[in-house]
Order: C-alpha cells, then sequence, then structure tokens
C-alpha cells in the first residue's frame, strides 16, 4: 500500500523539503516510472508524457513544503501527475496518439498477422480510453494500470470514495460499450479480409 | 432470487466489498447468471484494458537528471512558515517599537516637567502634576517629621526622583536592548545556519 513512507524516503523527502535537490533527485528515481506511465495512460502520447511528467516533477519540488510525511508521497505526487496531464490535453486539445506502429505490444515477437491485429486491437483499446471524460478517466487509469484502492484514488484525486465509484462505474459502462462495437467490427473486417 | 447486484459489482470486481455486503453480493452471484455475466464482462474488460502495456521510458536516473535541469532555485514557502517568518520580523518591530515609544514618552515627560517648573503651563497646572514634589513621597515624609532637613533632605529627594523615575526607564531601556540584541545574536545564528546549508548544497 502506497500510504506508508519507507524511512529512507522520509528521511529523503525532509533533506528534500530544506532544499536539499540530491534527495529530490532520488525521490524523483524512485518515482519517474510510476509518475510518468499514469500520465501516459492519460494522454497516450510518449513525448508528451515525460514532458508533463518533468513538469510534474518541477511543480513537485516548488510545492514539496506543502507536503506531510504523514501522508502518501506517491498519492501525492500522482495528484500533481493527473493535473499535468489534465493541464497539458488541455492546453493541447488535439493530442495525437503515438502512430500505430509505435504503441507497445505484449507479445514482442508475433507473426505478421499477429502484429497486425494486436496493433489494431491496441489502438481501439487506447482511443476507447481517451474517449473517456478527463475525471473518469483518471479514476480508471488510477485503478486498472497503478491497482490503487477506491481509498487511494479519493485520496489522490481528492474526491469522495462515492465518486470514485460513480466514476469508475461510469468509465467501465462507456468502455464496454465502445469495446463491444469497436472490437466486433474489428473481428467482422478481419473475417471478410481473411475470406 | 435476491435483487440484482449490478451496483456492487464494480466494487465486488475490484475487491472493495467487505462483511455482509460481500456475502449479499456472493450468494446472489451463485443463483443469479445475469449478474454474473456481468461480473465476466467486467472481468474482461480488465483483461482487455492490460492488453496495452506501458512503453519503454529513459532510464529513471536519465529522467532525475533532466528534472533537475528544470528545477528553479526557490521552493514555495507554505503559509505557516510565512506566517512564522512575518512573526519573527514582527518582534523586532515590536521592540524597536516600544522603544521609540518609551524615549519619545520619556523626552515629552521631561520638556512637560521642564515648562512647567518655569512656570509655562500654570493654565494646566490643575490636571499636570509637575516637579519633584509629586514623586518625592518617603523623604517628604521624612522632611516633615524632621528627622531630614538641608543638604540630607536634598540629596535624599534626588535619590528618590532617581530610584522612582530614573531607574524603571533606564531598566526598560537595558531590558529592550537586550531583547534586540537576543534577537539580533538568534538573527545572525539564523542567517549563518542557512548560508552554510546552502553552501553544502551548491
Amino acid at each position: 500500500m502506497g500510504s506508508l513512507l519507507a524511512t529512507g524516503e522520509i528521511e529523503l523527502v525532509t533533506q528534500a523539503q530544506r532544499g536539499d535537490r540530491n534527495a529530490f533527485s532520488e525521490l524523483v528515481c524512485i518515482h519517474a516510472q510510476g509518475v510518468t506511465n499514469l500520465i501516459y495512460r492519460m494522454c497516450g502520447n510518449v513525448q508528451i508524457a515525460e514532458d508533463a511528467a518533468q513538469e510534474a516533477f518541477v511543480q513537485a519540488w516548488l510545492h514539496l513544503s506543502f507536503y506531510r510525511p504523514q501522508t502518501s508521497l506517491r498519492n501525492w505526487l500522482y495528484r500533481i501527475a493527473v493535473n499535468a496531464a489534465t493541464d497539458i490535453l488541455r492546453k493541447e486539445k488535439r493530442i495525437l496518439p503515438n502512430a500505430i506502429e509505435d504503441l507497445p505490444l505484449r507479445d514482442s515477437h508475433p507473426g505478421p498477422e499477429a502484429l497486425l491485429f494486436q496493433t489494431e486491437r491496441t489502438a481501439l483499446i487506447q482511443k476507447a480510453i481517451f474517449s473517456l471524460p478527463d475525471a473518469s478517466r483518471a479514476v480508471l487509469v488510477l485503478r486498472e494500470y497503478e491497482e490503487m484502492s477506491y481509498h487511494e484514488i479519493a485520496d489522490t484525486l481528492d474526491i469522495p470514495v462515492g465518486t470514485v465509484m460513480s466514476r469508475l462505474n461510469y468509465a467501465r459502462k462507456i468502455l464496454k460499450e465502445k469495446l463491444e462495437q469497436s472490437l466486433f467490427s474489428q473481428v467482422e473486417v478481419d473475417h471478410v479480409q481473411a475470406r | 432470487m435476491s435483487r440484482h447486484v449490478s451496483e456492487w459489482l464494480n466494487a465486488y470486481h475490484d475487491g472493495e466489498l467487505h462483511g455482509s455486503q460481500l456475502q449479499h453480493v456472493e450468494a446472489h452471484l451463485a443463483e443469479c447468471d445475469m449478474c454474473q455475466a456481468e461480473l465476466e464482462s467486467l472481468q474482461g474488460l480488465s483483461s482487455l484494458l492490460q492488453e496495452v502495456p506501458a512503453p519503454t521510458f529513459p532510464p529513471a536516473r536519465r529522467f532525475a537528471a533532466q528534472v533537475s535541469l528544470r528545477l528553479p532555485h526557490k521552493q514555495t514557502i507554505v503559509p505557516g512558515k510565512q506566517i512564522l517568518e512575518i512573526g519573527w520580523w514582527m518582534i523586532s518591530v515590536g521592540i524597536l517599537g516600544a522603544w521609540v515609544f518609551i524615549s519619545t514618552s520619556s523626552v515629552i515627560s521631561d520638556i512637560l516637567s521642564a515648562a512647567g517648573n518655569l512656570g509655562l503651563l500654570s493654565s494646566f497646572s490643575g490636571w499636570l502634576a509637575f516637579g519633584p514634589s509629586s514623586n518625592i513621597y518617603l523623604s517628604a515624609t521624612l522632611g516633615q517629621f524632621g528627622l531630614l532637613s538641608g543638604n540630607g533632605l536634598n540629596w535624599a529627594e534626588t535619590t528618590e526622583t532617581l530610584t522612582r523615575i530614573s531607574l524603571p526607564q533606564i531598566g526598560l531601556q537595558i531590558s529592550i536592548a537586550v531583547l534586540y540584541l537576543s534577537w539580533m545574536a538568534i538573527w545572525w545564528a539564523r542567517h549563518t545556519r542557512q548560508g552554510r546549508g546552502q553552501l553544502l548544497e551548491s
């Protein structure tokens, strides 16, 4: 659970709060992957996610004195990350997800047909996720990809647990509808092409 | 069969139900195919979402170095700390203000007293009591009883005036000076420590 800080991390936070840049860099190393992943899941573009993650850490540095070590540092950083992602999505209204060939694949050595099927499928899922409203997408990403509990999500986004539940229900309902449609049509297209 | 549990299926799927609520949902799922199918569709959706793995990002060290280059020098001070900082400077302002007030009162009092002695403020004599007589009680009493006279009485009056008026003022001035010097010493110590901290970081 992300609410408890390891002793070493508390020490790093205390040093960073006193202005120690090296200690802050250590904290960045610990949380870089999580923060960048979260922003990527929110905006769908690797370069923009990296840039927004850097900006999120700059904001964290600037406001580090507001952080209280009794709370989870990860949740606090994720809140900043979600805000950074929302800001960047608002500023750059037409963020293009990475080109289909740049999308990561689960199977690293698929055959040509499987590759095509996999990339198309991944693109459809991503498209469905990005069609969600920012608020619902944030809850979905924190639950599905960061595996946070409802309480942790509520703490991260500073919203009631009931709101987490309703946003998650809404996000999953919309996703199911969209994916059922698009994946069904993809299967149909593949079937027709195969004939 | 009990009521459908659609509204609880997300929470059940995420392992967020406990106690009687969990038992209720599990009991319903055991006998309701519709809710069971809905739960399976939620599980399918989660598996589908996991098909989008995260891309490979640059190593954390390189990322941290890039962040480090973007970090501004100053961190934002929390409101509590700002209030403490303002309070800290207000102490010195308060000490200086008290010193100015006491010194000014003393000077004005001396001027009025001198003017009263010279009879320049005779019209105010009704409510302004000037002169050493108003502050000399013990020596005057001793003089009245004939225990002191001549130079002895004058010396006693001067000593009593000094004790009653000047000594408290001198004491106050010394206290204020000590307070201010203490404040300066603490300020200097804090300033030196902060400077050393910044030097160690650079």
